[in-house]
C-alpha cells in the first residue's frame, strides 16, 4: 500500500537533487535584502532562537536506549555526562572537576563539581551517577551500549561528591566511556521501567538547555536551563525542526525559516558559489567528520590473504579523484583510522600514492599475470576479479564505480553490488559471505579499536569481519588498553596505525567534512572550525536582538 | 439481506488471519531484525547485548511461534509496542500509573493522513466529474483532447519534482506558502481560526499534488462510463421523447455512469490510510507512508504488522461497503434481473 522500494526512493532522490541543483543554479537573484546588516559586528548578548532542521526523529531522548543519531543530538543538549571532549579533542571535565586513576591503574576516582543541580532544582550528586552506571549495566535494560560498563567490578558513591569505580585490569577506554555516558536523574527514574518510562519523552537533565516543546512529527523546542551546571547558553532557545527531505531543508533555508542545516557536496560547492544571494545571508562552514570510507577485504579468501594484492590494489586506486569526484573536493585522504590533527593521529604516515605501474608489479609477484590475453589479470587459470559490496549510500556507490575503473585498468575484473542496511548486515557481514566491502568506520576521539582490529573479534555480529589477524597488532591493541596515561598510548597507537598502513587490510579512501551551513545572524562561531568541529562552543553562540527573526512571522 | 451480511462478515475472520499470517512470513523473509539496524554497526555496542534484545522481543524464537505470540496478542486487540520507537504503543494511547499518556504512533499519524487523504479525495472528485462529464460530451473534440491530455499530464509528470518547484515558487520566490511542516512555529499563539487557517496553508501544497495526479483515473472512468450509457437504447428513448439535454445527460445518463465509481472509492477505503512516503517526506507531514517505511527499513516488526493489519481489515470493509452500495444503487444487482 504505501511500500516504495528503496532503491526507487535512492533514484527519485538523485533525480531531486539534479533537478533542484539546475533550479537553484539558474534561478536569479530576485530575492528581497535582509533588512538588517549582517556583517556589522554586533556585542554578544543572550536571547534569541535558532531554528535548525534535523532528518529524523528521535523515539526518545534517553540516549542510552535510542539508536538514532537524532536522539544523542537533542539529548546531548540537555544531559551531562561525567568527561567531555574539549575543541582539540582532549577529555576534560564536565560534570566532574576532576578524576585520579590508582597507582594500578584499576580505579578510578571521579570528583564531581559542587552545588550540581538538576534542572528541577534537586541536587545532582554521585548518587546519580551509580544509579546511571547500574541502569544501564542492568540486564533488563534494553540497551546494546551496556559492554563497557559492565567491565566495572566496582561502583560505588562513597560521599556524594565522589564516584569511584573499579576495573578487573586496566583499561584505558574506561575514560571515553565515561564521556558518553549522559547522567540520569535517580529521583524521577527510580521507580519507572527505563524501557518504556514517559521520561524519555519528557526529560530533565542539567545541561544547558531543557525540554520545552515536543509536537511530534514536527519539532523539538529546548529553552534555556536556569540550573545548567555548565552555566547558561546566549540563545534562550534552540528549535529542531523535523524535515525529512534534504531539498525541502535547503528550501526553508533559503526561504530564511530555519537558520542551519547540514549541507551536501553540491549544495556547497556548486548552488551556493553561483548564488551571492545566499552566500549574503547564510555562512557555510566545514569540519572535518567523524568517519572515514574504506574499502575492506575478506582477509579468510584468496587472493586477499597475500598482502602483494592488496597493496596493489591501494596503489591503483586514486584516492584524491574519489574525492574530487564523489565529494567535490570537500575530503581528505587518510593513512589511519584516526582523525587528522589530533593526537592519536601519526602525522608521518602518508597514503599509498596512486601508482599503477607499482601495482602491477606487486601482483606480477605475487603470480598474477594476463596470461590467456582478454585484458584480466589471471593466476592458475582463474581471473582476477570480485565484487564490492556496498550499502545504499551515494556516496559509496560513487566511489565503488571509481574503484572499478581504476582497477579494471591494471587488469583486475569488479562487479558492484548494492544492498539494503539490513540485508547488507544478516546476509553478507554476519556470515562472512562477501569479497570486498566499500564501508565506513568511525575515526575514533577513544583510539581503542579492539573491538575493529583484534583478531579475538571475528564471530559472527563482532566487528573485525574482514577477518584480520597480526600479532603485532594484537600486542599493540592489547596494550594500549591497559595504559592510561597519554603520551605513553599515543606512541602504541601511531606504532599500530604503521603496521595496519603497511598491512592494507583495507584501503583508506577518503574522510568527508561535514558542511554545515548557518544564516549569518549567529554570531560567535569559529571559523576555521576547531577539530572538534564548529559545535564546541555552541553555548557561546549569539543572535544580536536587531538580526532575531520576528517570532510569528517566522513563516 | 441480512444473513448475506453476516456470512460476509463471518469469512473476513479466517481471511484477515491468513492476510496476516502471509504478511507476516514475508516480513521474516527479508534477512536481518531490529537488532541488525539498531546501532548494529557501532563498536561500543556488543553482540551479546544484542543476542539480549533479540531474547526479549522474542526474536530468537521460531518465526511460527513468533507468530502465535503475535495472533494471541491481537486477539486482545493488542497492537504492542514499537520496537524501534523506544516502545511507543503502536496502535492507541496508554497511560502508566502516573498518569502520564503516551501516544500511539498509529493514532497520531492516521488523523493527518486521513486528513489530507479525504480532502484530495474530495478535491479529486469535485474536479473529476465535471471534466469527466465534459469530455464524454465532447467526444475527440477539442476539450475533451485537452482535458485528457491535461490529466494525463497530472499523472504522468513526477510528483516530487512538481511538489519542490512548486515549493520553490510559492515559498522561496514568493512568500505565498509554507513550504513544509504542519504548522508554523508558534502557531499555538494565535487563535483557533488562525491556526486553522495556518494549518490549511501548509496542507495545501499537498492536497493538490496528490489531487493532480489522482485526476486521471477518476475522470477517464467518468468519461468512459458516460460514453457506454450515452450509447444505450434508453437513451436514445430519452431523446426520442423529447426530454431536455440537460435532463437526459444529467438525470438519465450521469446517474448510471456513476455505478462503477462505486467499486472505485470501496477500493479506495483502504488507501485512505496509506500516506505517500515521498510526499510525506518532502513535505515533513509525519503521517502513514513514512512511518511504514521507517518501520520496514527498521524491521520494527510489530509496527509494519500494525499498519498492515488495520490495512486489510479496511481493504476487506471497503469490499464489502462497495458490494453493499451496488446492491443499493443498482436494482439489478440487487434482483438478480439478467439484462
Amino acid at each position: 500500500m504505501v511500500n516504495q522500494p528503496k532503491s526507487m526512493m535512492k533514484k527519485l532522490n538523485r533525480l531531486i537533487s539534479i533537478s533542484i541543483t539546475i533550479l537553484l543554479i539558474s534561478c536569479g537573484q530576485q530575492k528581497k535584502d535582509p533588512s538588517a546588516n549582517v556583517n556589522q559586528p554586533y556585542p554578544s548578548q543572550s536571547g534569541g532562537a535558532l531554528v535548525d532542521a534535523m532528518s529524523g526523529e528521535p523515539s526518545g531522548l534517553i540516549a542510552m536506549m535510542a539508536g538514532e543519531s537524532s536522539a544523542s543530538a537533542i539529548a546531548s543538549n540537555i544531559f551531562n555526562s561525567l568527561l567531555k571532549y574539549d575543541k582539540n579533542l582532549e577529555l576534560t571535565g564536565e560534570l566532574a572537576q576532576s578524576w585520579d586513576v590508582s597507582s594500578d591503574q584499576k580505579t578510578i576516582t571521579f570528583h564531581l563539581k559542587p552545588n550540581l543541580k538538576w534542572a528541577d532544582g534537586h541536587a545532582l550528586t554521585s548518587d546519580d551517577v551509580l544509579f546511571t552506571w547500574k541502569t544501564v549495566t542492568d540486564d533488563k535494560t534494553r540497551s546494546p551500549y551496556g559492554a563497557d560498563y559492565k567491565l566495572v567490578k566496582k561502583a560505588e558513591a562513597p560521599n556524594s561528591s565522589t564516584f569511584k569505580v573499579t576495573y578487573e585490569a586496566p583499561y584505558a577506554p574506561a575514560l571515553d566511556s565515561w564521556s558518553g555516558l549522559h547522567i540520569l536523574p535517580k529521583h524521577l527514574l527510580q521507580d519507572q521501567d527505563i524501557n518504556n518510562t514517559s521520561f524519555s519523552r519528557n526529560p530533565v537533565g542539567s545541561h544547558y538547555y531543557q525540554l520545552d516543546q515536543w509536537k511530534k512529527g514536527e519539532s523539538i523546542t529546548l529553552k534555556r536551563n536556569p540550573n545548567g551546571t555548565q552555566g547558561q547558553a546566549k540563545i534562550d532557545r534552540l528549535i529542531s525542526r523535523i524535515i525529512p527531505d534534504r531539498a525541502a531543508q535547503f528550501l526553508e533555508l533559503m526561504a530564511d525559516n530555519i537558520d542551519s542545516m547540514s549541507l551536501n557536496s553540491i549544495q556547497y560547492a556548486r548552488i551556493f558559489p553561483a548564488r551571492p544571494d545566499l552566500t549574503a545571508k547564510i555562512a557555510q562552514y566545514k569540519e572535518l567528520g567523524n568517519s572515514y570510507t574504506y574499502l575492506g577485504f575478506n582477509l579468510k579468501r584468496k587472493p586477499f590473504d597475500d598482502v602483494r594484492v592488496r597493496q596493489a590494489i591501494n596503489y591503483a586506486i586514486d584516492k584524491q579523484e574519489i574525492i574530487d569526484g564523489v565529494l567535490l573536493g570537500l575530503g581528505l585522504p587518510v593513512a589511519s583510522p584516526y582523525k587528522p590533527g589530533t593526537r592519536w593521529s601519526n602525522p608521518k604516515l602518508q597514503p599509498y600514492p596512486y601508482d599503477p605501474q607499482k601495482a602491477i608489479a606487486l601482483l606480477k609477484e605475487a603470480g598474477f599475470e594476463d596470461h590467456d590475453h582478454d585484458g584480466i589479470l589471471d593466476k592458475d587459470g582463474k581471473p582476477l576479479s570480485f565484487e564490492i559490496l556496498t550499502n545504499q549510500n551515494k556516496e559509496r556507490e560513487m566511489s565503488a564505480v571509481l574503484v572499478q575503473r581504476r582497477l579494471k585498468e591494471i587488469g583486475i575484473d569488479v562487479k558492484i553490488r548494492v544492498v539494503e542496511w539490513a540485508t547488507f548486515i544478516s546476509r553478507f557481514i554476519k556470515t562472512g559471505d562477501f569479497n570486498v566491502v566499500l564501508l565506513g568506520w568511525g575515526l575514533g576521539l577513544e583510539p581503542d579499536q579492539f573491538n575493529i582490529w583484534h583478531s579475538s573479534q571475528q564471530a559472527p555480529g563482532q566487528f573485525n569481519f574482514i577477518g584480520y589477524h597480526n600479532t603485532h597488532v594484537d600486542q599493540l591493541l592489547e596494550a594500549g588498553r591497559l595504559e592510561l596515561n597519554p603520551d605513553k598510548r599515543m606512541k602504541i597507537y601511531h606504532e599500530f596505525a604503521e603496521v595496519l598502513l603497511a598491512d592494507s587490510p583495507v584501503v583508506y579512501l577518503f574522510a568527508g567534512y561535514g558542511l554545515p551551513a548557518i544564516n549569518k545572524r549567529v554570531n560567535g562561531i569559529d571559523d576555521p572550525a576547531p577539530p572538534a568541529g564548529i559545535g564546541h562552543n555552541s553555548y557561546e553562540w549569539y543572535i544580536p536582538a536587531p538580526l532575531r527573526r520576528n517570532e510569528m512571522s517566522a513563516e | 439481506m441480512l444473513k448475506y451480511l453476516i456470512n460476509r462478515l463471518f469469512w473476513m475472520v479466517p481471511l484477515l488471519v491468513g492476510i496476516s499470517l502471509i504478511s507476516f512470513l514475508i516480513m521474516h523473509l527479508a534477512p536481518g531484525d531490529i537488532t541488525a539496524t539498531e546501532a548494529s554497526f557501532n563498536p561500543k555496542t556488543s553482540e551479546e547485548s544484542r543476542q539480549k534484545l533479540r531474547e526479549l522481543y522474542n526474536l530468537d524464537k521460531p518465526v511460527i511461534v513468533q507468530y502465535g505470540l503475535w495472533l494471541k496478542r491481537m486477539s486482545t486487540l493488542d497492537f504492542g509496542h514499537s520496537f524501534a520507537s523506544h516502545q511507543s504503543p503502536v496502535f492507541w494511547q496508554e497511560t502508566d500509573k502516573e498518569g502520564n499518556v503516551t501516544k500511539g504512533m498509529i493514532q497520531e499519524a492516521l488523523p493527518i493522513t486521513l486528513l489530507i487523504n479525504v480532502l484530495s479525495l474530495i478535491l479529486i472528485i469535485g474536479l473529476a466529474l465535471p471534466l469527466g462529464v465534459i469530455s464524454a460530451l465532447t467526444q475527440n473534440k477539442l476539450p475533451d483532447r485537452s482535458i485528457t491530455i491535461f490529466v494525463f499530464i497530472g499523472f504522468a509528470i513526477p510528483s516530487f519534482w512538481l511538489a519542490l518547484m512548486l515549493m520553490y515558487w510559492t515559498g522561496v520566490s514568493h512568500n505565498w506558502l509554507p513550504i513544509s511542516g504542519l504548522h508554523t512555529l508558534g502557531a499555538e499563539k494565535l487563535s483557533a481560526f488562525a491556526q486553522l487557517l495556518d494549518t490549511l496553508k501548509h496542507l495545501t501544497l499537498p492536497i493538490l499534488i496528490s489531487g493532480l495526479t489522482g485526476l486521471a483515473g477518476i475522470s477517464l472512468f467518468v468519461r468512459n462510463g458516460m460514453l457506454d450509457v450515452l450509447h444505450q437504447d434508453y437513451i436514445t428513448t430519452a431523446r426520442a421523447k423529447g426530454l431536455p439535454e440537460n435532463t437526459v445527460v444529467y438525470k438519465h445518463a450521469l446517474r448510471n455512469a456513476l455505478l462503477p465509481l462505486i467499486t472505485i472509492f470501496g477500493l479506495s477505503i483502504p488507501g485512505l490510510i496509506g500516506g505517500s512516503v515521498i510526499a510525506e517526506s518532502i513535505f515533513a507531514i509525519p503521517g502513514m507512508g513514512k512511518l511504514f517505511y521507517d518501520a520496514v527499513l527498521m524491521r520494527d516488526f510489530p509496527v509494519i504488522m500494525g499498519i498492515l493489519t488495520i490495512g486489510s481489515a479496511l481493504t476487506l470493509i471497503g469490499n464489502l461497503l462497495a458490494d453493499l452500495a451496488y446492491a443499493w444503487a443498482d436494482p439489478r444487482v440487487r434482483k438478480g434481473v439478467s439484462q
